[in-house]
């Protein structure tokens, strides 16, 4: 009796585990497939990289043909990725610093204009700044600030400013206050509060704006395109829109998925890596 | 607990004693990322209204004519056929990342083995550029070197080769698939926050007292998460509005300009038509729609706070 | 920052050893993909000059865009390879240097390619002149022609036979097609193959002073017809209908039948794909005739660059004996028709072809030439795309030819 009662709800539980494992692994599939196909077939050796990667993996033996022709592009990929990781590495230190900045003098001090500056800085979400590009690039050549990859990053801190102020108040506010007066009646005053005794506590916040800083920094090709005139210079987004219009009249389908991968896998990194903090400072960020 | 929104009203300040000092050192703390904004942001959208009331060329010199180009734009077809296929795109990939973002949420929510696995995997393609998943997507969908049309001819499907991208239907439902692809894992995990931040007792005593699981949903869940909802709408909803890259990559615009969206219309007007007077009062006017469209959303907001 | 070093390490023995005169570096773009002859030409240049060209390749599809931004930032390059059908608006708009009273002196002004100087030319002036020179030119697939039953040394005169060919290779089945053109609303694509069909037979789609739209004549009809017997038969691979361009020259995977091609390509097929057997000759026009398209690029000066000169330089440089044969040699056709003939001598004798092809060639000249035919949202390139795999001919021809006239009417 009791056995059998016990067999039934196992038999439940499995049919349940069953259906959604099964579930889960579907979903799954559907949403790692794009990435598998593009991968496998990236290692494709050059005959094969023009017909349909039915099946996905290189038939032939692994090739990195396709990875190589992507380096004839430009001024070579590791260039090009050089300097991807130098824009996305300053976007991610500055927004760091400047948000933090920011987000706890909104947090925690009262001042004239508060409300306008922080509306002001949220609604730079609004533009589409395509619409804005043609007086930035004018007003970066007067800084002396137009080509250069600082120029370029300090556009993309901004950028970044909206969401990462957003997020780093509200992380602020989420810090019980009690915890920043018992360090005040320790001696720890304004920058070294800031740095000691709050910054560990809004870790996750942080690591979610850095992500954000990376990732777009790094995927964004429309800024870097308009505002960089060398070819040194260029960012792999950039690399990419060659690759993309093609050579001579043929596009090389193995250097786009190579590109892809390029492009790809450095979010994914830094994503595996870092997401535990990252969901947490997202969650945090979507309810506070 | 509240919920705050990316809009700008949203920020509700707190009135507190300080020393005026202390004004002071706040106004330091923000002032690197106002002059930030100032510089990169204010300054050249200030120069935007500026050319907005001009005919200027890219190359050139610029004329002033006043609010002509904004009296252009009532009688410019082109750039209504945009707001409209803008709209339809937002109204269809909306309701398709909810109809898939819903589910996934309640599936992800269970505390079971493995679940934090499937987080990441549906969270995966959130992280990758748009326009990396639009390259990676008319790989896939390419007639010659793609996988779908292979596929869809394998199943018997299609005939000959099916070329995707060639008719609006194919293209478009294409590119929300991609879009749905790419989005879905960043509402769900909104919407689980929601979901998480509802009691667990309350769910409970509505089960004890009968509720069937359809009945918890619409009668305690989804009202509960209103406001969730709504942050999710907003960033979903003007996303959409400012769509660009997908169909700038993956079908330029066509079959027969049928997928121009606003800002891509603004592109085409500042860059290739080089008339960046038009192009700025554009940018202009849709910036009015999307204040209106979040004055609208955070009314709603307001309503669920009255509640 | 080693190759900078060497650099001004070098520039300095140099600058020590020559004393007076001072070493400038000429800032140069040029559009990717469009071939290696201007890289070529500037290597060598490099190689034998003391003045330097330091050359940025530009994505070709942002360089206008790209260009426009730099001059109003005051950052433009001395001087670039401009698309020749740009020159026109970047003339009119004041940004070029007027180069007239120079190049007119030059004792072979008028052997310099004529489509080129008169698109350079604005207002009586010369802003631009001839630096690639390219024409298109219809190309069959020998070994297919064999395949098929056909006589593959016979060049086809008219579409009637081209459709006809076109059948026969389709029937040899599997990848192989009759025919190709990159159809995916690609303006400069079928401006460059599919325009000289009309132009063949006498019609055109603008009218001569650029100011009204021409677009529906009987011969743009058959022209259309033509391409559209090949959507129906399944004479092309079904890519063709979303080809924006990138896939232009498919000719050279060996499958394509016949295709209209220009003489860059040609010049690298030759080059990378020696083993492709085909032949070339004048693009037939929908109701008799032949005519071709002349394209490339002229090269254009910023106005007011300090090292007018060094450009110049360049310029005659490209214009020697020895220049015009490196160009050759990486697939642009000679820029002085003068010399063509002793350019040439050493040369593929396809190239003839489409040096003849110049005499017959078309440019439009409009300033408006973006707008109503190149952009990929251009009334052109949707008129080609609608009209010949869509379902209503009829109104294909209506939108285009009211949205050109339109474009043309508002243009500030």
């Amino acid at each position: 009796m009791n056995t059998a009662i016990k067999a039934r709800r196992a038999r439940k539980k499995l049919f349940g585990n069953t259906v959604f494992h099964g579930f889960g692994l579907i979903a799954s599939f559907f949403f790692l497939a794009p990435f598998i196909w593009a991968g496998l077939a990236s290692l494709r050796s050059n005959a094969e990289a023009q017909s349909p990667p039915l099946p996905p993996w290189p038939k032939n033996g692994i090739s990195v043909d396709a990875y190589l022709t992507l380096d004839t592009f430009g001024a070579g990929v590791w260039q090009h990725t050089m300097n991807s990781l130098l824009v996305s590495a300053g976007t991610v230190v500055l927004t760091v610093i400047v948000s933090i900045l920011a987000g706890y003098g909104f947090s925690r001090y009262r001042f004239p204009f508060k409300n306008l500056m922080f509306v002001l800085i949220i609604a730079t979400l609004m533009i589409p700044f395509q619409s804005i590009l043609t007086p930035l690039f004018i007003i970066l050549a007067k800084l002396g600030l137009n080509n250069s990859l600082l120029g370029l990053t300090l556009v993309y801190v901004t950028l970044q400013l909206p969401f990462s102020v957003f997020m780093m108040r509200n992380a602020f506010d989420a810090v019980p206050r009690e915890i920043e007066e018992a360090a005040r009646i320790d001696g720890a005053r304004d920058l070294k509060l800031l740095v000691r005794v709050l910054f560990p506590l809004v870790l996750p916040g942080v690591v979610t704006v850095a992500i954000f800083a990376f990732l777009n920094a790094w995927n964004e090709f429309l800024a870097a395109l308009i505002l960089l005139s060398d070819n040194e210079k260029y960012t792999l987004p950039v690399l990419m829109t060659a690759v993309r219009a093609g050579r001579l009249g043929a596009i090389n389908w193995g250097a786009l998925q190579a590109g892809v991968m390029v492009m790809t896998i450095p979010c994914l990194v830094v994503f595996l890596l870092l997401q535990r903090y990252y969901m947490r400072g997202l969650m945090a960020g979507a309810v506070k | 607990m509240t919920i705050t929104t990316a809009s700008p009203l949203a920020s509700i300040a707190r009135p507190r004693r300080r020393a005026s000092m202390r004004q002071w050192t706040g106004i330091l703390y923000v002032a690197p990322a106002m002059a930030l904004v100032i510089v990169f942001f204010v300054v050249p959208l200030i120069f935007t209204v500026w050319m907005s009331l001009h005919n200027w060329p890219l190359i050139g010199q610029p004329s002033w004519i006043g609010l002509g180009n904004y009296t252009r734009m009532f009688s410019d077809a082109r750039f209504f056929s945009a707001l409209g296929f803008t709209a339809y795109y937002t109204v269809i990939a909306t309701i398709a990342i909810f109809a898939l973002a819903f589910p996934l949420a309640l599936f992800v929510e269970r505390q079971r083995t493995g679940v934090g696995f499937y987080r990441t995997v549906f969270f995966m393609p959130v992280v990758v550029g748009l326009a990396t998943a639009s390259l990676l997507w008319v790989w896939l969908a390419n007639v010659d070197a793609g996988v779908f049309s292979s596929i869809l001819r394998w199943f018997g499907i299609t005939g000959r080769a099916a070329n995707i991208l060639a008719t609006f239907d194919s293209a478009f439902a294409l590119i929300i698939v991609m879009v749905v692809w790419k989005i879905v894992g960043f509402t769900m995990i909104i919407l689980l926050t929601g979901l998480q931040a509802i009691p667990a007792d309350l769910t409970e005593a509505a089960r004890i007292d009968g509720a069937n699981a359809w009945q918890r949903f619409t009668k305690l869940t989804l009202p509960l998460m209103r406001r969730t909802l709504a942050l999710a709408f907003i960033l979903s909803i003007t996303g959409s509005v400012l769509a660009f890259d997908q169909f700038y990559i993956m079908t330029s615009g066509g079959p027969q300009n049928r997928m121009i969206s606003v800002v891509y219309y603004i592109f085409n007007q500042s860059f290739v038509s080089f008339q960046l007077g038009y192009g700025s009062a554009l940018s202009i006017a849709l910036l009015g729609i999307l204040v209106t469209l979040s004055v609208v959303q955070l009314r709603l907001l307001r309503v669920g706070d009255e509640r | 920052m080693l190759k900078k070093l060497i650099g001004t390490v070098s520039l300095a023995t140099i600058l020590m050893a020559q004393g007076a005169m001072a070493q400038e570096t000429i800032n140069m773009w040029v559009r990717t993909g469009i071939g290696t002859a201007f890289t070529t030409l500037a290597d060598s240049y490099n190689a034998s000059h003391e003045n330097q060209i330091q050359l940025t390749e530009v994505p070709f599809s942002e360089l206008v865009q790209k260009y426009a931004t730099a001059i109003a930032g005051g950052q433009a390059p001395d001087a670039l390879s401009l698309d020749l059908i740009y020159t026109p608006s970047f003339a009119a708009a004041g940004q070029l240097e007027d180069l007239t009273d120079w190049v007119q002196a030059l004792p072979y002004y008028n052997g310099l390619a004529p489509s080129h100087v008169a698109l350079g030319t604005y207002e009586g002036r010369n802003y631009g002149l001839p630096l690639l020179v390219e024409t298109s030119i219809f190309a069959w697939n020998k070994d297919l022609y064999a395949e098929a039953g056909l006589d593959p040394e016979k060049a086809p005169t008219s579409w009637d036979e081209i459709k006809a060919n076109a059948e026969k290779i389709r029937a040899l089945g599997g990848d192989k097609y009759g025919f190709y053109f990159s159809g995916g609303s690609c303006g400069g694509c079928m401006i460059f193959t599919f325009a000289p069909t009309i132009w063949g037979s006498g019609a055109d789609i603008l009218s001569e002073d650029g100011k009204t739209a021409t677009l529906d004549t009987p011969q743009a009809r058959a022209a259309v017809e033509n391409y559209r017997f090949m959507v129906e038969n399944d004479l092309i691979p079904a890519g063709a209908e979303t080809d924006n361009g990138v896939n232009f020259m498919s000719f050279s995977n060996g499958n394509i039948g016949q295709q209209s091609i220009g003489a860059f390509g040609m010049g690298s097929i030759i080059n990378d794909n020696p083993d492709l057997n085909f032949g070339v000759t004048l693009i037939p026009g929908s109701e008799g005739g032949v005519s071709s398209f002349a394209g490339g690029d002229n090269i254009v000066v910023t106005k007011g660059t300090p090292r007018l000169d060094a450009v110049k330089e360049f310029i005659e440089y490209a214009y020697s004996a020895e220049g015009q044969e490196v160009l050759a040699k990486s697939g642009a056709l000679p820029s002085r028709l003068d010399i063509a003939e002793q350019t040439l001598a050493s040369m593929d004798p396809r190239f003839q072809v489409a040096v003849d092809a110049i005499e017959v060639a078309k440019t439009p000249y409009t300033l408006l030439f973006n707008d109503l035919i190149n952009s990929a949202n251009s009334p052109w390139a949707i008129f080609t795309n609608a009209a010949i795999f869509g379902g209503d001919v009829d109104g294909a021809f209506a939108a285009a030819q009211s949205e050109m006239q339109s474009i043309i009417d508002n243009a500030p």
